[in-house]
């Protein structure tokens, strides 16, 4: 367990960055650049059309790239990346992460469900150890004897 | 080719599905129940005659010992030291009992025997642990509180799945840091590619009670399905859950 713990708090210092990004709120720690859509270079021949050529990227498309704050952690530096399209993340990259094997290792992040009792077709049964007497009666037994 | 036999205690069912085997495949079969039959007469503890027993009683020295004992002890002590001493096959007051690395350890034996005579599609079920091989396969794990019903559905190619829990045997799992039988969970399967990995990882985690989901998740190559004594379910990401309904 010892070694899980230190694990644990430095996953955690690496989420904080994404935790603290709001995106509607410009805040100092956090620089915002909007990636420039490629606009279409204004054609001379052009000039005749309208006053208003230039064409607007819907906001929906737009691409936003947003860098948390570089947090110091006991194991080094941590900063990650993300990117909107329009307000969905497309990609969360870490721009800095500590040189340190215990950020490779896969830290379980353990799912909560509830208990769920369900009937399904299976091929065999996994179970505390059954014992022979009441093996008679278990779904094991059903399967077995319509296999046999 | 479908067999049952009850080998230590617990039923085994063997289905081999692969085509052409023929006699073959019912010799094979002969000589995994056999191999069981062989563990049971030297690794069970309830025998007087077995070498656990003997051991035990002092009459054969750690050098005497076969080389498959060493290893099953070896096995013991290194789940005991990374449990923190929760999984102790030495209990005070009571006799050597290596059972839950012997059933896995010699169902995984077993297991391999039919790969070695050509065995590829396979599902060996000793008494609720789990060795299959060239699935997809249905696995699914007992509810605990229904016994007709199950809690999960998880699809597996090739590898292994173990319970442990108390509505078969009662608290039989004790902690061993407490000497207190193991409550703090209803239930707690254990995916790994050896069963020799996944039925004392789940058998240990289990003797740890809660703690123990997130230490047999933090182990490599366990995926993990845990059910508390609160009926909350807590799984790791990896734990292969059939998509698929059937």
């Amino acid at each position: 367990m010892k070694r899980v713990i230190p694990v644990l708090v430095l996953s955690v210092a690496g989420l904080i960055p994404v935790w603290r990004y709001e995106p509607s709120i410009g805040t100092t720690t956090t620089t915002t650049t909007e990636a420039v859509a490629p606009t279409p270079t204004p054609s001379a021949t052009s000039s005749s059309a309208g006053s208003s050529s230039s064409s607007s990227t819907p906001s929906t498309s737009s691409k936003k790239v947003v860098q948390g704050t570089a947090i110091n952690t006991s194991k080094g530096t941590v900063q990650v990346q993300v990117t909107f399209e329009g307000d969905k993340i497309s990609s969360v990259s870490m721009l800095q992460q500590p040189d340190h094997p215990q950020t490779t290792a896969a830290v379980p992040v353990l799912i909560e469900e509830t208990l769920k009792a369900q009937s399904s077709k299976i091929d065999t049964v996994s179970g505390a150890t059954i014992t022979s007497d009441a093996y008679v009666q278990s779904l094991q037994a059903a399967i077995d004897a319509k296999g046999a | 080719m479908n067999r049952v036999e009850h080998v230590m205690g617990f039923p085994v069912s063997l289905r081999i599905d692969d085509e052409g085997g023929g006699s073959r495949m019912d010799e094979t079969a002969d000589a995994l129940f056999a191999w069981l039959r062989e563990v049971d007469a030297r690794f069970s503890p309830f025998r007087p005659d077995s070498e656990v027993c003997r051991y035990d009683r002092g009459e054969l020295r750690l050098p005497q010992l076969s080389a498959d004992l060493t290893e099953v002890l070896d096995l013991c002590e290194q789940y005991r030291i990374a449990t923190g001493g929760a999984f102790d096959v030495r209990l005070p007051g009571r006799p050597l009992d290596p059972c839950a690395v012997v059933k896995g350890w010699s169902v995984q034996r077993a297991a391999e025997l039919l790969a070695a005579a050509g065995a590829r599609r396979f599902i060996l079920n000793a008494g609720g642990d789990v060795v299959v091989s060239g699935g997809p396969w249905r696995v699914g794990v007992r509810h605990p509180e229904h016994a007709d019903q199950l809690c999960t559905v998880l699809e597996l190619t090739d590898g292994a799945v173990a319970t442990s829990a108390r509505y078969e045997r009662g608290d039989h799992i004790v902690d061993g840091r407490t000497g207190r039988p193991a409550t703090g969970l209803l239930s707690l399967s254990v995916v790994a590619a050896s069963l020799t990995e996944a039925d004392a990882t789940a058998t240990a985690a289990f003797a740890m009670g809660p703690e123990g989901v997130d230490w047999a998740a933090a182990r490599p190559g366990c995926e993990v399905f845990a059910v508390d004594a609160e009926r909350r379910v807590r799984r790791t990401a990896g734990f292969p859950v059939a998509t698929v309904a059937a």
